[in-house]
């Protein structure tokens, strides 16, 4: 019976207005608009990849071999199963283009070479309209080429002007717009450009030992059962390095990232919403301290303790209900509104619409965080007492609400927690997070705790005699008003996720260029035959400003067993086992190599197969000196027993392999070679003249652009998380202008008081200032320590990368905190500085 | 003798403050009999408001103990107290204490919806009738004036019939005619519902229409009075 009169009195409160519910309102409306936002753009990529999975795969199923082609026994086989095949290869090269000043420009470019059934699904779009297979048509004895803008742009191309690539001249016919298959090529470190394979055959850069992928895409008949096929394939082609996938995860590199970066945003809305819950909790217990008289008179008529937390608990939740409906439609309608911007930025397909699933995540996070920070206060108005009527007996109240409202905010605490973990998909991230936003929130009370304690005790001490502005703004700190503890939880909990991102973020733009050695190489090449390495050496050090050259012999292999078990059974997802890896062969340990364990062979050892590891990933597979490794090398298999573990640092830069075999092993295997320049800046750009003039079929891949694009790359990431930091900054900003809204009529009153007894408006200003200072600083001081913990942990825990505490981000984080807590004090103050002390006072009798 | 609808036994009330504890109340001992109407005086801070409310459960005694209706209030808890005011009480306070966001009728159908009475709006409805304010149902208080406000009090006290009615200094917000009215009102509502009626007043007029009157000075008992005498 108790609950449908609590509706009905619940109800009836609520005609009082929602004045009081605004900051209620926007605190859980924006936290669950931006995790209802992020969840609906994941779902909208995560649908987008699906629906255009065989877009994107570029067939049904694609097959693809590193450095070679298939051979018939695996045309057969595909030719059996496939409706269509399209053939393909994708490789790195430069393109030269001789701009008629006599000067020759170069550039690296990422070249798919492609059959006349290009594209079995989706459609290549050029500039001109045209189609690909009639742009790429040879005419006048020159074959065709689309490029990307962007190489367009750095040669001052026009149509018809002549690129080459290798030794083979191309005629650039058009622009190319959109490449169906572009998000599951990957990470490409030069402009796209597309030519017929057929037309490389003189091109000079696709003999043996050249670094290239082939790939085939299959078109399949409807009724094709894709596991069986590729269980088929794996079955028959084992251990020739074939590698199968299909339009069930067209880019599962791609979904991974969506699906991480989605999850890390979801949480950072989450800590969000948490600072949104401190604004619940101010709004909710300012809501029942106004509603004191109402709860004892309805004690006084006879309401249980009972009767009056289910009035207060169905008001809340029919407010919560709005808040969380406005956030629903805000973060639901966002996306939409926002798709095309969206879609331009994205590198992948969106389809973008209303999504049940996030919403109701969303909606369910808001609902948890409404009911967690409402149980506390709504049990303290449980406990309002008949006689308070009459008297004030606020401080007689318990400090702590009955342990069954404890234990229920414990559990429901819980259960969010436990709900973001399942849901995120990411429990480390997710349990780490919730572990941090707790233990940011207690270091914010005892924070807050001690902020009171020391104000009471400096306000009673010399420095603040003689100073009465200061005296006032530690007094009010100190009081028992419950502002400060409300103010410093809510800015330093907001300020804390904003410093934890910027430290993350700030080491995410570090993590490439401070890892970079003192001494990087200018340039790698690539694809040095074996008849041309003396030749490049020699032009190499001709160059004035080379300072050292390195170099090693270069194949690559995809390692499939591990001591005769297949590689991923035996170590799961480990990134070495993902593609193909780097393997070289050396008679001696190369200069600097430190062995950690095991011995190096005999220069002239030529028993069965040795092999050096390297000594981290060794570890992470589980390797043991003695174990044996099954590399699959140009669809061969060699297994090689490891000799030794060696220490190889990738972020040198330098010339750094997974893998290292005696030279006998690799006997006879075609291979080319790699090499490292290092010169000085001037030196580089008439080397990579010299060099490419000499031998067109070497790619050069300038290491300082290769940085920077991978940078730009994880600019991407830093500005998503950026713009999940937005909302939480947002929410705290709105948490902040509550809170200090809250103290106005207090403020009030003191200012009333304060003129009747003689200061002055400035003074007055002055200690308003001070105070909101002060509670700035506190809860800025807290955000470092418990950002700078988060980043770290984010950083090498989450991401295995170092962390550096980046003091400027973190000092624009405390002032930035303080300078909004004093504006919001300040914008707060004008109004109370303004009344008139008879009115204020003779309205408080 | 029949038993007295309120007794009270040597009750104290000691009140913690900021300087340390006050003593509101000491040594009280006092029966009121059923029906009765008993007035209770004495200058600001000696108690009555206080002894009012230990007599309504809504203060509780430090010491001693304070039966209504046969029922020991000192070894009630809050919850048990409320349902008994809901069924057996009715208090009047000097500021009315009208929930503002509920209109004159909903104000006075509250107690009886607390109760679980399904006729509450129609008995609130001719309660309002009956102190005269049958044109203002779906005002709301801040719509009301003073005098009004205290009729819609006095309604919603006694819509529940109860046994007992406390009435701390009803016309204290009050101008001197509406004043009057308004104890004419609860005398008389007194009367039609045979409660019985305990006033907190400074006024010596209302206080002489009690059967009996009890000053108190200090928090202790000073003298009480036939009203009669």
């Amino acid at each position: 019976m108790t609950l449908p009169i609590a509706l009905r009195l619940a109800l009836r409160e609520l005609r009082g207005g929602l004045a009081g519910f605004r900051i209620f309102l926007a605190c859980l409306a924006l936290g669950v608009a931006a995790i209802a936002a992020v969840g609906s753009v994941r779902m909208a990529i995560e649908e987008g990849l699906s629906r255009e999975a065989a877009s994107i795969l570029g067939g049904d199923a694609q097959i693809e071999f590193t450095y070679r082609f298939a051979d018939q026994a695996e045309r057969d086989w595909m030719a059996e199963k496939a409706t269509e095949i399209s053939g393909l290869v994708d490789f790195r090269s430069m393109a030269a283009f001789a701009d008629g000043s006599g000067e020759t420009q170069r550039a690296l470019v990422q070249v798919k070479a492609v059959d006349g059934a290009y594209p079995l699904y989706g459609r290549v779009e050029l500039a001109g309209g045209g189609s690909l297979a009639a742009a790429l048509a040879t005419r006048d004895g020159l074959p065709g080429l689309v490029a990307q803008r962007i190489l367009i742009d750095r040669f001052g191309l026009e149509r018809g002007d002549v690129l080459r690539l290798g030794t083979q001249d191309f005629r650039l016919s058009d622009e190319l717009l959109v490449e169906p298959d572009a998000a599951a090529s990957g990470f490409g470190l030069g402009p796209r450009v597309i030519v017929l394979l057929k037309d490389l055959a003189d091109s000079g850069l696709l003999t043996e030992g050249s670094l290239f992928d082939s790939s085939y895409r299959l078109r399949l008949p409807p009724e094709a059962d894709l596991a069986a096929l590729r269980d088929e394939a794996r079955a028959r082609f084992a251990d020739t390095g074939l590698q199968w996938r299909d339009r069930r995860n067209g880019a599962p590199g791609l979904s991974r990232f969506v699906d991480r970066l989605g999850a890390f945003l979801v949480l950072i809305g989450l800590a969000g919403l948490a600072v949104g819950g401190v604004g619940v909790s101010a709004a909710v217990r300012a809501h029942l301290e106004g509603k004191t008289e109402t709860i004892a008179t309805l004690k006084t008529l006879g309401a249980t303790g009972g009767t009056v937390f289910a009035v207060y608990l169905a008001q809340i939740g029919l407010l919560s209900l709005a808040g969380i409906a406005l956030g629903l439609v805000l973060g639901a309608g966002a996306p939409l509104v926002a798709a095309p911007l969206i879609e331009a930025r994205l590198p992948m397909p969106a389809a973008f619409g209303l999504y049940a699933r996030p919403l109701a995540e969303a909606a369910a996070y808001g609902a948890l965080t409404a009911l967690i920070f409402s149980i506390w206060p709504l049990a303290r108005a449980r406990d309002i007492r008949a006689a308070e009527l009459f008297r004030d007996l606020t401080a007689a109240r318990r400090a702590w609400p009955a342990p069954r409202f404890v234990a229920a905010t414990l559990a429901l605490a819980g259960l969010l927690v436990g709900l973001a973990t399942w849901l995120s998909g990411a429990p480390e991230l997710a349990l780490g997070t919730a572990g941090g936003v707790i233990g940011a929130l207690l270091l914010l009370l005892l924070a807050a705790h001690g902020l009171r304690r020391l104000a009471r005790r400096v306000a009673r001490g010399r420095l603040a005699r003689g100073r009465p502005a200061l005296r006032w703004a530690l007094a009010a700190l100190g009081g028992p008003s419950g502002e400060t503890a409300s103010v410093v939880l809510s800015l330093g909990l907001g300020l804390s996720v904003l410093a934890g991102v910027g430290q993350i973020d700030s080491n995410l733009r570090g993590l490439i260029t401070r890892d970079l050695p003192a001494r990087a190489p200018a340039y790698f090449f690539v694809d040095i035959q074996n008849d041309q390495l003396e030749g490049f050496l020699e032009t190499a050090w001709a160059e004035p400003g080379v300072t050292a050259v390195e170099t090693a012999p270069m194949l690559r292999g995809i390692i499939t067993r591990i001591n005769g078990q297949p590689a991923r059974e035996v170590a799961g997802g480990h990134w070495t086992l993902n593609g193909d890896r780097g393997v070289t062969y050396a008679a001696t340990p190369p200069p600097g190599t430190v062995i950690t364990e095991g011995a190096w062979w005999p220069e002239d050892y030529a028993g069965p197969p040795l092999m050096s590891f390297a000594e981290q990933e060794g570890r992470e597979l589980g390797l043991m000196l003695g174990d044996t490794l099954t590399v699959n090398i140009l669809g061969r298999d060699l297994t090689a027993t490891i000799a030794n573990f060696r220490e190889v640092k990738f972020e040198t830069m330098g010339i750094n392999f997974l893998m290292t075999v005696d030279p006998a092993a690799l006997a006879g295997a075609p291979h080319t070679h790699i090499a490292t320049v290092y010169a000085e800046p001037e030196a580089e750009a008439p080397l990579l003249r010299d060099l490419a003039d000499a031998y067109p079929n070497i790619t050069a891949v300038r290491v300082r652009e290769a940085i920077e694009k991978v940078a730009s790359s994880l600019e991407g990431l830093g500005a998503a998380t950026r713009w999940g930091a937005s909302a939480t900054l947002l929410t705290g900003l709105v948490v902040l202008v509550g809170a200090a809204a809250a103290g106005v009529r207090r403020r009030v009153f003191e200012s009333a008081v304060l003129k009747t007894l003689g200061a002055g408006r400035g003074r007055i200003l002055a200690s308003f200032a001070l105070r909101a200072s002060l509670i700035g600083i506190a809860a800025g001081g807290v955000a470092i320590l418990a950002g700078g913990v988060a980043g770290w942990a984010v950083m090498v825990l989450v991401m295995d990368g170092s962390f550096r505490f980046e003091p400027v981000s973190a000092l624009a984080i405390v002032a930035g905190g303080a300078l909004a807590s004093l504006l919001a004090g300040l914008a707060f103050a004008l109004g109370p500085l303004s009344a008139r002390p008879a009115r204020v006072l003779r309205a408080r009798e | 003798m029949s038993s007295p609808v309120i007794a009270l036994k040597d009750v104290a009330l000691t009140l913690e403050g900021n300087a340390g504890p006050v003593k509101i109340l000491r040594g009280i001992t006092l029966d009121v009999a059923r029906g009765e109407t008993l007035g209770l005086v004495g200058p600001s801070g000696s108690g009555k408001s206080s002894l009012l409310m230990l007599m309504g459960g809504l203060e509780t005694a430090t010491s001693g103990s304070v039966t209504a209706l046969g029922q020991d209030l000192t070894a009630m808890g809050e919850d048990a107290l409320a349902r008994f005011r809901r069924t057996h009480m009715g208090v009047v306070f000097q500021s009315f204490h009208l929930i503002p966001t509920m209109t004159a009728i909903e104000n006075v159908a509250t107690p009886l919806e607390l109760a679980g009475d399904p006729r509450a709006f129609e008995r609130a409805a001719a309660e309002l009738e009956g102190v005269g304010l049958g044109a203002r149902l779906d005002h709301y208080p801040a719509q009301l004036s003073g005098g009004e406000q205290q009729r819609v009090a006095l309604a919603r006290a006694v819509v529940g019939e109860p046994a007992i009615l406390l009435a701390d200094e009803p016309t204290g917000n009050l101008d001197g005619a509406t004043g009057e009215a308004i104890i004419r009102l609860l005398f008389g509502l007194r009367d039609r519902h045979g409660a019985t009626l305990v006033l907190v007043t400074h006024a010596p007029e209302v206080a002489s229409r009690c059967d009996r009157v009890i000053r108190l000075r200090d928090g202790v008992l000073e003298r009480y009075a036939e009203a009669a005498e």
